[in-house]
């Protein structure tokens, strides 16, 4: 369920069923990594978007985390981040997947209590329509079983 | 005249462009809310009827196989291209178009996806379950079959309509 004055009601009302959060991690620069920064925004809004319209009946799609782009050794910081995770856990919402582009959380991911999801960029400026697509569709249904897989795991245990 | 001075617009050129260009809007903003309610209910009977091509009938087989097929969605200001998903087969001398969309609270389904119930459709969402009618299996969340599209054939083209619900 989408972030929206439509969707937001049926999220409250079938709260039982709606037991996952999908995060998107949205690095943000002004210098140099703008247009990487812009890149990194469309895809991943692309690629939630998409796993809403496949999943909606059980995943929230929040609104996305943004955050200064941590520069050269630095990591991001977590604290802010745990508390979204922390606040969505208390709401009964149990699985959080992060999505990002963003590489510089995979060093930290064991300080998340979460689920993340690192996903290259595929940069998708300069793709027709067609082809453009067919890159995201490939992209997703390499992503749909992973999420599938989280939701099993948690039938076994 | 030299070739630069061919190139300036004059002041009376540039109010006559501009006074022209002005007069040919408004009129334009006038005429076309007429024109609008004139045409409107035409325009909306077409839409309703649209069907769009999806697969050529040779395709089909008793199994349902998935396919999408795109087409522009105008909601507000926005214009967006909508991608949906119709498994479509035959039934004998039918064409049964249904489409994928849980009735529970709208993950999509798929064919044959849960190993267990190799010849149904299954939600990976909570585990809804429906025949391959599309009538959904008692115990499982969905209360009502998958919606089915209205189907036509032109030309040895499949065309599908609205889904509708089969209740
Ligand atoms: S959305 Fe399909 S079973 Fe709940």
């Amino acid at each position: 369920m989408r972030w929206s004055t439509e969707d937001i009601p049926s999220f409250v009302k079938e709260r039982q069923y709606v037991d996952t959060a999908l995060l998107p991690l949205l690095p943000v620069e002004f210098g140099d990594g703008i247009r990487q920064s812009a890149a990194m925004t469309e895809f991943i809004t692309i690629m939630t978007a998409e796993l809403e319209r496949q999943f909606r009946g059980r995943i929230l799609l929040a609104p996305s985390y943004t955050y200064l782009a941590a520069d050269g050794a630095n990591t991001p910081q977590t604290e802010e981040l745990n508390r979204w995770i922390e606040t969505m856990k208390k709401e009964k919402l149990k699985h959080i997947i992060l999505l990002t582009a963003d590489s510089s959380w995979k060093k930290i991911e064991y300080e998340l209590d979460a689920f993340l999801v690192w996903m290259p960029l595929v940069p998708l400026e300069n793709l027709d329509a067609a082809y453009k697509k067919q890159v995201i569709s490939e992209q997703i249904k390499q992503l749909l079983p992973v999420v599938m897989d989280k939701w099993k795991e948690e039938g076994k245990s | 005249m030299s070739d630069e001075q061919n190139h300036n617009v004059s002041r009376r050129q540039f109010l006559t462009y501009t006074l022209t260009g002005v007069g040919g809007f408004m009129a334009a903003g006038i005429i076309l809310p007429m024109a609008r309610f004139a045409i409107d209910p035409v325009l909306q009977a077409e839409t309703e009827g649209d069907m769009k091509a999806v697969t050529d009938v040779s395709e089909l087989t008793e199994n349902p196989q998935r396919f999408d097929f795109s087409y522009e969605q105008v909601d507000a200001w926005v214009t967006s291209e909508v991608t949906e998903t119709a498994f479509i087969y035959r039934s004998g001398e039918e064409i049964v178009a249904l489409s994928n969309t849980c009735t529970h609270l709208g993950c999509k389904v798929s064919w044959g996806s849960s190993s267990d119930h190799p010849n149904q459709f299954y939600c990976p969402c909570h585990g809804g379950r429906y025949e391959k009618d599309g009538t959904n299996i008692e115990g499982t969340p969905p209360t009502e079959p998958l919606h089915r599209y209205v189907v036509e054939v032109r030309e040895g083209t499949v065309y599908v309509g609205k889904a509708e619900p089969q209740v």
